[in-house]
């Protein structure tokens, strides 16, 4: 017999902010409004948000120079060196980064990092394993099901300076096919970490309560305490047996870390409107037609999540492990992005071709940066003592490859922000055919973790690889 | 679509032994799983090896939103798990794999809140706080309380409660006063209780706290986990009163009671549903929903959206040839019957004024032309998922059943191989054939194991279409497959389809997706024995329900691993 669907449900997820209402919060209508720009944190922490980093992939590499003759249509003209200057960064106009042009000054462009491994198996797979952990892909499982053997940068540095339980935050921007979906974040080895696909979902988790009074806050804390309290005893005396495997110690650890008890600090959040915004989306976050909304909101509850100091570290993977988004490009919904990356229209190795398929992976790299200026305009939205939230951390856009076919060598690394003046801004430099984990290395660094000895973070990813950071964006004394 | 990398091979020896994976080798009772006493490890009395698996497989989200349904006899889920974090299945076949289900920080939080939107909505409700509150409770408060924390306690977990849980428990409902004021202290008290129970690890896990270990290292599960074990396997969700009882009253830890029940599971309306869902899951039907453009020449009226209903098409297929008219393997590889909307009788070159009558979402039960079509490989969504804008995709079309329906694993194509583009000739088999067949660099896994069974389905075009010419040569379908007991030769998708039916590799390859997916895990090494019994019955013409129904009767379901002190 099939079930219909209960009035709490519908197409879209209900909204938690029923259960607000239902709390005593103002049962009032939202109106669709657009956004109001950006929103000082209603209570905001005095002095700069602490250093974080954003990491933004995107995949099937990018339109740059290849050995079979296709054209630079990515990196700038001028070469590494070049201090980036609005003037010249706008003057690339065949350039993708020229997209990033109005924010030169807090711009990074690093080239010649290269990934430590080869996969497994699937290209796409292996370059997710590694992009943010420079750790080994797995021997077994192989192919599109490799895994990482190393834990991601954004986990280091939440584990590292975060609170016991603490996870950074891990989105995602588009349709999940069922194959190869979430690449980015790891808690360890083997340990993939899901990716929410919902701003809305994004910003309740973080900031749901932030609409209700004190009062009702405290009330809802000594609840929640009681029966957490409860509910941690269940899983201690559980943590408590000797028979566990360490498959179940790690996972109940887990969810023990995960308890929380409402805190009564500081208290951030979007107007109505913007939430409304994000509610309204919620029906079609996996909506190839609706990907560079999602993606502008996700940008837009970063950036307050790092504003409130909510969390250090995020993720956004744009599109599937070899993102299949028909994305919009001079107003027609083209072929899937990886069959233009392949450059044929097939998702296989072999295929009719499609034509100006180079110039269309172009255009779609300028667009993904174009979106990635929205978030670096949102961060310099806000301001802090030491300029804008853009310059306490650092936004990172990069691919888990570098071009079509597939290769580990020379994958872009673009940086914004210099982490309260950990990093030097408004350079372009060639770091010299490095193995990556040094650029992971620099950022970590740059947002505050340290190495076994106490010195700044330079030995993350496989211990085969050679330590060290990419001292040419590294500002002397850090 | 499907990001299927396709397949070739570097040109080596070690390339094509790395193409030729099976399920891997199974040592055998009485081999490595030795104790040092000679014991074997997890050996049973038919057998079957008992694999190691979690004590504390987390409920799936499907599964979370099963169990609220029955817990509370609500008539529709709440849909809250829409907003759950997702889990990410990193390529599993089905949803339910232990080995993807834990509780991140994200999705406790979501825990929590569905647990007082859950709690808040029966406890606001008069007529569902009736459903979890029985009016034969005692008078006396304190009575009153523990009476109703042991028996919704019993459901929630799935299991006695003991007494120490009770009081602990009794703690949290006398706060419910204080929490809610605006409540009968009664109400207060089972709205907060709620709460806990719906977060606590005993609800949100299957746990198995079974813990006396025997000379095998087997531990015999509990009637109450066994009772678990089949409820989550047949229904997705907890056990029902019926189940319960035969739990309490000990029938589960009898063959015949165990047998009983599983029977009264497997043949209730409930489980069609399961077998829908599996087969949905292992064929990825849902890619069905999201169908790539079609030539606007050869294909001016397609629209997309047809896609939805070719997925509609497969699960009446699999309803009808599975649950109505109990088929197994055989009957899926081979059954022409299946139901089709004008849209895709029209694929099928059936005219649309000639369908029967239709069911409420506008199906109508056909017969395919024999000579065309038999089983779902050769059914509408297969074809059209897996076929280009303008020609059948007959690597992947291979590759999915290698993958999906022979278990023959493959090998990865080299990074220098893509981008391939077919060259000019006439056909499109002479197009794929020339690219990657003998003798060339794809000639190991692309001529011995994928093109053979792509080309089988030659007759079908983009969209699932039957055509005898391809650029006005006559289609040439016919091929040969190195099976395990030998290779086979076939003419055409029927005979291939035929072929299948008979293969012990194929029925071999279902019973292991089966055990995957009853015992929700990962299948190992040691998951021989097991998955051979089933396979052997299905070679035998057994049905899929029976197939389930040995697994589910199997000492597989009455035992787990102890933990090596080495994996603690």
């Amino acid at each position: 017999m099939k079930r219909s669907l209960s009035p709490l449900a519908g197409r879209h997820a209900p909204s938690r902010r029923r259960f607000l209402r239902g709390l005593g919060g103002v049962a009032m209508a939202l109106p669709f409004l657009e956004s109001l720009g950006p929103k000082k944190p209603a209570r905001a922490a005095e002095g700069d948000a602490p250093p974080f980093a954003i990491f933004v992939r995107q995949g099937n590499g990018v339109a740059q120079a290849t050995f079979d003759g296709e054209p630079e249509r990515f990196w700038p003209s001028f070469g590494p060196g070049t201090p980036l200057t609005t003037a010249n960064l706008s003057a690339e106009t065949d350039r993708s980064l020229s997209e990033l042009a109005d924010h030169a000054s807090k711009l990074i462009f690093v080239r010649g990092c290269n990934f430590g491994f080869p996969g497994n198996g699937c290209g796409h797979s292996g370059g997710g394993n590694q992009v943010l952990t420079a750790a080994r892909v797995s021997d077994n499982p192989s192919g599109n099901l490799s895994l990482s053997e190393g834990e991601s940068i954004d986990n280091r540095i939440v584990r590292e300076l975060g609170q016991t339980g603490d996870e950074p935050l891990t989105l995602y921007a588009g349709r999940k096919y069922g194959y190869l979906d979430e690449v980015l974040s790891y808690r360890g080895a083997h340990d993939l970490r899901g990716a929410e696909q919902s701003p809305y979902n994004v910003y309740m988790d973080l900031f749901g309560l932030s609409t209700v009074d004190p009062e009702e806050l405290e009330a809802i804390r000594l609840r929640r305490q009681s029966v957490n309290d409860l509910v941690r005893s269940d899983m201690q005396s559980l943590l408590g047996r000797t028979d566990l495997s360490k498959f179940d110690r790690d996972r109940l650890q887990l969810h023990f870390d995960s308890i929380r008890d409402l805190e009564n600090g500081i208290i951030c959040g979007l107007s109505d409107g913007e939430v409304a915004t994000l509610e309204q989306i919620q029906a079609n976050v996996g909506n190839d037609d609706f990907i560079e909304d999602v993606i502008r909101l996700h940008f837009d509850v970063l950036a307050l999540a790092m504003a409130c100091g909510a969390v250090r570290s995020a993720t956004l993977q744009i599109g599937s492990g070899n993102d299949g988004t028909q994305y919009m490009v001079d107003g027609v919904k083209q072929k899937s992005f990886h069959k233009i990356s392949h450059r044929i229209d097939s998702d296989g190795d072999m295929g009719p071709p499609i034509p100006d398929a180079d110039i269309l992976h172009s255009k779609i790299d300028r667009k993904l940066l174009g979106l990635f200026k929205h978030l670096l305009d949102k961060l310099a939205s806000y301001p802090m003592p030491s300029g804008s939230l853009l310059d306490c951390g650092v936004a990172v856009f990069t691919n888990d490859l570098s071009n079509k076919w597939h290769s580990y060598d020379n994958v872009p690394f673009i940086l914004a922000g210099s982490c309260l003046g950990a990093l030097q801004t408004g350079v372009y430099v060639d770091a010299g055919d490095i193995a990556h984990n040094k650029i992971l290395s620099t950022i970590g660094a740059a947002v505050g973790c340290k190495n076994g000895n106490g010195d700044p973070l330079d030995d993350f990813g496989d211990s085969s690889l050679p330590t060290g950071r990419v001292d040419a964006i590294v500002t002397p004394g850090f | 679509m499907r990001g299927i990398g396709i397949l070739l091979v570097g040109c080596s020896v070690a390339a094509l032994a790395a193409c030729t994976g099976t399920i891997g080798d199974n040592p055998g009772p009485g081999s490595d799983n030795d104790d040092a006493d000679g014991s074997c490890v997890g050996c049973t009395e038919s057998g079957i090896q008992i694999v190691a698996s979690s004590r504390f497989p987390r409920l799936s989200h499907a599964q979370w939103e099963n169990t609220i349904v029955d817990l509370f006899d609500l008539a529709a889920p709440t849909g809250l798990s829409a907003s759950f974090a997702s889990d990410p299945l990193g390529g599993k076949s089905f949803d339910n794999n232990e080995a993807s289900l834990s509780v991140s920080s994200t999705l406790w939080a979501d825990y929590q809140t569905a647990a007082e939107e859950v709690a808040m909505m029966v406890t606001g409700d008069p007529a569902l706080l009736a459903k979890v509150v029985p009016s034969d409770l005692p008078s006396d408060p304190a009575a009153r309380r523990d009476a109703w924390i042991e028996q919704f306690g019993k459901r929630a977990f799935r299991r006695p409660l003991s007494s120490d849980e009770i009081t602990l428990i009794g703690g949290v409902f006398d706060q419910g006063p204080s929490f809610y004021a605006t409540l009968d202290p009664f109400t207060a008290g089972v709205r907060t209780s709620l709460e806990y129970f719906l977060q606590s690890p005993h609800f949100v896990y299957r746990a198995q706290l079974s813990a006396d270990v025997s000379d095998n290292q087997l531990i015999t599960l509990t009637s109450w986990e066994i009772a678990s074990r089949l409820s989550y396997a047949v229904w997705d969700s907890m056990p029902d009163q019926q189940l319960f009882d035969a739990a309490e009253a000990g029938a589960l830890d009898t063959i015949e009671g165990l047998e009983a029940e599983v029977d009264r599971l497997l043949a209730s309306d409930r489980a069609r549903a399961t077998f829908r869902r599996f087969h949905d899951q292992l064929w990825t039907a849902d890619q069905y929903d999201n169908l790539t453009s079609k030539s606007e020449t050869l294909y001016p009226d397609f629209d997309p959206a047809i896609g939805v209903d070719m997925r509609g098409e497969l699960e009446r297929f699999v309803e009808h040839t599975v649950v109505d008219n109990g088929g197994g393997v055989r009957e899926l590889l081979t059954s022409r019957t299946t139901f089709v909307t004008p849209e895709i009788a029209q694929i099928y070159g059936i005219d649309p004024a000639t369908l029967g009558p239709a069911d409420a979402e506008g199906f109508s039960r056909v017969e395919l032309d024999p000579a065309q079509r038999g089983g779902f490989l050769t059914l509408s969504g297969f074809l059209a998922w897996k076929g280009t804008a303008a020609q059948p995709d007959t690597i992947l079309r291979g590759v999915f059943v290698n993958l999906k329906v022979i278990c023959q694993e493959l090998g990865e194509p080299p990074d220098e191989a893509m981008g391939a583009q077919l060259g000019s000739e006439a056909t499109n088999r002479e197009r794929v054939n020339a690219l990657t067949g003998p003798g060339t660099c794809g000639a190991a896994c692309h001529g011995n194991y994928i093109n053979p069974l792509g080309y089988a389905f030659e007759n079908f075009g983009a969209l699932g279409e039957y055509r005898t010419t391809d650029n006005g040569v006559t289609v040439d379908a016919s091929a040969s497959y190195p099976f395990e007991g030998g290779a086979q030769s076939y003419a055409n998708a029927v005979e291939l389809s035929a072929v299948l039916a008979e293969s012990p590799q194929v029925h071999g390859c279902f019973s292991k997706f089966w055990v995957e997916f009853g015992l929700g895990r990962t299948v190992k090494d040691d998951d021989q024995a097991l998955i051979d019994l089933i396979a052997a019955e299905s070679q035998a013409g057994a049905s899929v329900k029976d197939m389930l129904r040995t697994l589910l009767t199997s000492e597989a379901i009455r035992y787990r691993l102890a933990t090596a002190p080495e994996d603690q």
